[in-house]
């Protein structure tokens, strides 16, 4: 296949002015093409002064980027179920929800404990699993005594 | 298993030694990712951190049949920075220039203590899609097929990004959008 010339200037475009960065398969028609178009060694020039261009960005060092990233994985519950149900329930401070979430949490707490100590103790009440064995136990007398007669 | 299995899996198990390894392993990329496309040290700060708090809490859902770590992390990345973009009232950075003819006029900035802003200036004049395309094709080294998977769009979407970009930024800087080069072949 012949490489054409808006191909070769999309090629460009796409992958820059570097050989090297161009498609495999189409390298060695569109260097070919380059050493034989002057119009095509004229726009790869442009290119290459836009990438020089591009080569001059440097990005400024930011000295304590790495200790604050490594600090925040301390303070942070990782990803497991139960952690992220601890999340979930108790956000972290300086979400919005948290102002709202944690002190409807904690308002909850007493009547959580309260719910507790009332189902342990039972306070006189008899639970339902003692009413239930009874009632298994009247209703297996009331067939023997149906058997009976 | 792979060494980025190894890694994530250690992290999923909340290991702080492996999350060292991996914040050591693609920092500089991520920081330089977002300074790129953000332009200034606070916000590429916050963008690196949440990124960053990302892999730790939400490790399990990398996939290594589908990405690297460091496609997946560069996607978190992108993302948050197109979010933080978009929700930057201030920034002069719109899809308008999309539809746009590029002015020919290129930046006054011949020499070279200015080239940088000048640089700096014409990548927050393109849109924030092609700005990324290009970083991430300039700077960082990825392949077409990565960087459409970072961005999550096809390949044949991201070559036309990248076209555009390269135009753009030529218009801007060498104030040449449609050059005679490219007419006459």
């Amino acid at each position: 296949m012949k490489i054409t010339p808006e191909r070769f200037a999309t090629i460009v475009e796409v992958y820059g002015s570097q050989p090297e960065h161009w498609p495999v398969e189409e390298r060695a028609e569109a260097s070919a093409f380059l050493a034989q178009n002057p119009s095509a060694q004229a726009l790869v020039a442009e290119y290459q002064s836009l990438d020089a261009w591009l080569d001059q960005y440097r990005v400024p060092a930011l000295p304590a980027l790495e200790a604050h990233v490594l600090s925040q994985a301390r303070n942070v519950s990782t990803g497991n179920a139960f952690d992220r149900l601890m999340d979930w329930l108790l956000p972290h401070s300086g979400r919005v929800l948290a102002w709202v979430w944690r002190p409807a949490m904690v308002a909850c707490l007493p009547l959580i404990c309260g719910i507790y100590l009332a189902d342990y103790f039972s306070f006189g009440i008899e639970s339902p699993q003692n009413s239930w064995e009874e009632e298994l136990y009247l209703l297996s007398l009331n067939d023997y005594a149906e058997t009976l007669e | 298993m792979t060494d980025d299995q190894e890694l994530m899996t250690a992290i999923q198990s909340g290991d702080a030694q492996a999350y060292e390894a991996a914040v050591k392993k693609h920092l500089k990329s991520i920081s330089h990712y977002a300074f790129r496309m953000l332009g200034n040290s606070k916000d590429t700060e916050d963008i690196t951190q949440e990124t960053f708090l990302r892999l730790w809490t939400h490790a399990d859902t990398w996939r290594g049949e589908k990405s690297s770590v460091s496609t997946w992390l560069h996607r978190i990345a992108h993302n948050l920075c197109i979010d933080y973009l978009r929700k930057d009232k201030s920034s002069v950075t719109s899809e308008y220039l999309d539809e746009m003819e590029m002015d020919d006029r290129p930046m006054d900035a011949p020499d070279n203590t200015d080239k940088l802003t000048a640089l700096k200036q014409a990548l927050e004049l393109l849109p924030e899609r092609q700005r990324s395309a290009l970083v991430l094709n300039h700077y960082h080294g990825f392949s077409n097929r990565e960087i459409a998977e970072i961005m999550d769009i096809s390949v044949d979407a991201l070559e036309s990004i990248l076209a555009r970009a390269r135009r753009g930024l030529k218009a801007l800087l060498l104030g040449k959008s449609s050059s005679s080069a490219e007419k006459s072949l």
